[in-house]
């Protein structure tokens, strides 16, 4: 067991944690952070993401001694001031989302790839999201909708 | 799961050094999205973890005067976005960008891509699976459950951005506890499913990975069901230099990469479809059929002979 120190979403934790273990338990597990879903559990389907240092990652294939010293950013943090960040808002109010399951990855993967990349078209936004599974709405309305959130963003 | 030791060397020499103190039982930890899931699915057990993100002097990418030399840290994300990369060897960028998805492509390394592990239907499947089906030789079986042999495992190379760098004649530079090795980067793979990669010597870590090959005409094609997630079924990356030599690799077939070299007009189309198929041991390991897989060898080395004719 080693001693970790994480920084998430503005609070810092400090635990013992075994070398295998995972980011994912330990958001879920042991620090009730269950917004993190557990889709695959093998880095497939990006309902896991979260951001850590401001970087897109698997936290289920994310050991959590890698994250010492760290920041990380799951959807309970992704809001500002108590309300929702421009994609959320979006993703509610066009539709992008269905059962809900990988909203927050969506979320999590779609937030940094628009801040690089604001301008971003359809089919950048199809890349980006390629690795977020949807099993319910066919993506159309999700890819739609980060649009959307993006030309939100542009126009403040 | 069992409590491993980890370790976060800031140095190669001091990684080396871990690796020399744990001959038998350590893991090199790069990107980690390929043994992070070997652990999850017990196909390894690590017990020494050495975790090698804080070694700055892995992390450098240098192109001058077309030489190119890439750090095993750098990301493949790192290389799809490198202007240099992509202006003087384009196919090395084309090649990381068909691997997995953008996020994965953030934390896979390059020198997790030369050494990922080999794959099959049999042996790459959850614990609860493989026991209902039956281990297999490269498992804790004693049989190879897709030929029923005894003695050969004939699991697939899948790494992408292999073909793309044997295809530009690339070397590597190894480091070990007794100095420092170079070697043609096709010399690290052995085609037999079992032992995968050349033994590095104690403590072995690939350094670098170097070329000046820059190729006047390149080709890169990958095969697979879903674009975003599935590793290949079928990869082939070719080159012709400005010598006229062309260098086609083809993996995701074989146990491990296969490379043809000829001068362009020393052989036929024919030729050339009878010598790679003639060097892989294509065997029903895939999800994708194995006739289509092969007549696809046919139909992508066409597609590429065309190409470049």
């Amino acid at each position: 067991m080693q001693k970790v120190k994480l920084h998430i979403n503005g609070f810092t934790r400090t635990l013992l944690v075994n070398a295998h273990e995972t980011l994912l338990d330990t958001l879920r597990e042991r620090l009730n952070l269950t917004g993190t879903k557990r889709g695959c559990d093998q880095g497939s389907c990006g309902s896991c993401t979260v951001l850590l240092d401001g970087t897109p990652v698997l936290s289920c294939i994310t050991p959590t001694i890698r994250c010492d010293g760290r920041k990380i950013l799951t959807i309970e943090g992704i809001g500002v001031n108590g309300h929702l960040h421009p994609v959320q808002e979006r993703l509610a109010s066009d539709g992008g989302l269905q059962c809900g399951f990988c909203t927050p990855g969506v979320v999590m993967t779609a937030v940094p790839f628009l801040q690089e990349n604001p301008d971003a078209t359809d089919d950048d936004i199809k890349e980006a999201l390629s690795g977020n599974l949807c099993r319910c709405t066919g993506y159309k309305k999700i890819i739609e909708a980060v649009r959307h959130a993006a030309e939100d963003l542009r126009h403040g | 799961m069992s409590t491993s030791s980890y370790f976060l060397p800031g140095t190669i020499d001091e990684a080396v050094s871990l690796a020399k103190a744990h001959p038998n039982d350590h893991v090199f930890y790069a990107g980690g999205t390929d043994i992070q899931l070997h652990v999850k699915q017990r196909l390894i057990k690590p017990n020494t973890i050495i975790d090698l993100t804080a070694i700055e002097s892995l992390k450098s990418v240098s192109i001058q005067k077309k030489n190119m030399k890439l750090g095993t840290m750098v990301t493949l994300d790192q290389i799809v976005k490198n202007p240099d990369i992509q202006k003087f060897y384009p196919i090395l960028a084309e090649a990381a960008k068909s691997i997995a998805t953008p996020v994965i492509r953030k934390s896979a390394t390059l020198g997790g891509n030369l050494k990922v592990s080999n794959r099959c239907s049999f042996y790459n499947q959850s614990f609860d699976w493989r026991q209902s089906v039956g281990s297999c030789l490269k498992d804790t079986g004693d049989i190879c459950q897709v030929t029923g042999g005894l003695n050969h495992c004939y699991s697939r190379n899948v790494s992408d951005l292999v073909p793309a760098l044997i295809a530009l004649n690339a070397r590597i530079m190894v480091q070990t506890s007794t100095g420092i090795n170079e070697m043609p980067l096709i010399d690290l793979y052995v085609p037999d499913g079992l032992i995968v990669h050349t033994p590095l010597g104690v403590g072995g870590i690939i350094t670098e990975i170097f070329t000046s090959d820059e190729p006047s005409k390149w080709w890169f094609k990958k095969l697979r069901l879903r674009k975003s997630l599935d590793f290949t079924s079928l990869t082939v990356a070719a080159t012709v230099n400005k010598k006229d030599v062309l260098r086609v690799c083809v993996n995701g077939v074989s146990m491990a990469p296969v490379l043809v070299e000829t001068g362009i007009n020393d052989v036929t189309l024919e030729g050339l479809i009878l010598q790679v198929k003639r060097a892989c041991k294509t065997v029903d390991n895939d999800y994708m059929p194995l006739k289509y897989r092969r007549e696809m060898i046919s139909a992508f080395i066409t597609d590429c002979w065309n190409t470049f004719h």
